[in-house]
């Protein structure tokens, strides 16, 4: 087995370290982003075990918000506080969204070639599969429940089927799905 | 309604949609298309297919420069540069605020009931973010054949999505779409 490996208390990490990462974690995270965070923060950095990283994306995932700024957010506030936050989101952010809007500026400006048009509209047909199918794969764990298929549904079609604003989505789906894990938790 | 005064209504719209985007911010693209194409009209149908399709071709923060290529058309750099702030703003700080509130009640069992009751829906939006794109890219068989394919993909095997990614624009460049 593997020794505990956790950082050093008497060494904190830097600011600048967490910049660093978090600038890396985003220019390499096409799509998978989750997978290089979990790499950076818990297998090279070794800032995070597996279990608190676990932890740390749940919290994120039940909060508003792009997740994985979520994660750089709570990583960076748990080694460094709200300074150790606002490092590990500006380096998540500032670099990689200045250089991706210069190529996506210059992207649009031709987006009327016809090449570009069909490059455009082949990624585009792509990338509305794989969101689906990441939405299908979170659902995964929890095939077992039908409370919370019924509510996945239920918010689906009301998105979808029925068009409503995404408020009313929410809370009329919200204290159902609540109720539903509520009753489970008082089961099990 | 002129540049400023579209910029500033776009910036609090979105800033209200990050703040409830339980899922991440594809969970409230179908509002948001709705709100910038079919309410107010400030870009095309097509604009907001082609500011999708390019920050998946993208590396970094996807959505948020997404949101910012809206904002440049709606009022120029400032626009852009607003319409990104108010994306990431509001969720960073509730993180924060979370974090701490979380840190301290790491064993409650409210926690547990909140995760499992959020879960449902946040995947029911996301799945529906997914299909309301789908419907605006794939204006035929050829382009919807594209999109379950890599969606199948994406299911059965542990292929790097961006080969999935890389298909789609060379069957699109090569015009086979």
């Amino acid at each position: 087995m593997q020794v505990p490996a956790t950082r050093p208390e008497a060494q904190p990490v830097s600011l600048a370290a967490l910049f660093v990462a978090f600038l890396k974690v985003s220019l390499c995270g096409f799509g998978g982003g989750l997978v290089w965070a979990r790499r950076t923060v818990v297998d090279r950095e070794r800032w995070l075990d597996d279990e608190e990283f676990a932890d740390t994306l749940s919290l994120c995932q039940f909060l508003p918000g792009p997740n994985i700024i979520g994660i750089a957010v709570c990583v960076g506030a748990r080694l460094r506080g709200a300074a150790g936050a606002i490092a590990a989101a500006a380096g998540f952010i500032l670099i990689p969204g200045a250089i991706g809007f210069g190529l996506g500026a210059l992207f649009l400006q031709h987006a009327y070639l016809p090449i570009l048009q069909g490059v455009l509209g082949g990624v585009s047909a792509a990338a509305a599969g794989l969101l689906i199918a990441t939405g299908l794969r979170l659902l995964l764990p929890h095939r077992t429940r039908p409370a919370a298929l019924l509510c996945a549904a239920l918010a689906f079609a009301g998105m979808t089927l029925v068009k409503l604003p995404l408020l009313v989505v929410l809370l009329g789906v919200l204290p159902i799905s609540f109720a539903a894990a509520a009753i489970e938790g008082a089961r099990a | 309604m002129n540049g400023q005064s579209a910029a500033l209504a776009l910036t609090a719209h979105l800033a209200l949609l990050s703040s409830i985007s339980f899922g991440g911010i594809p969970s409230v693209l179908p509002d948001i298309r709705n709100f910038v194409v079919t309410a107010n009209g400030w870009v095309t149908d097509q604009e907001f297919a082609n500011y999708f399709a390019i920050v998946q071709a993208i590396p970094g923060p996807n959505m948020i420069l997404m949101m910012s290529f809206i904002g440049l058309k709606v009022w120029g750099l400032p626009g852009a540069a607003a319409s990104a702030l108010a994306t990431f703003g509001p969720p960073c700080m509730m993180y924060f605020a979370a974090f701490r509130l979380w840190d301290r009640f790491r064993e409650a069992r409210w926690q547990r009931i909140a995760r499992r009751g959020l879960a449902p829906v946040t995947i029911g939006l996301v799945v529906a973010g997914g299909v309301v794109m789908a419907r605006t890219a794939d204006t035929d068989w050829a382009l919807l054949a594209v999109t379950i394919a890599a969606a199948a993909v994406f299911l059965a095997t542990r292929i790097n999505p961006l080969w999935t990614l890389a298909a789609g624009a060379a069957l699109g460049a090569l015009g086979v779409l």
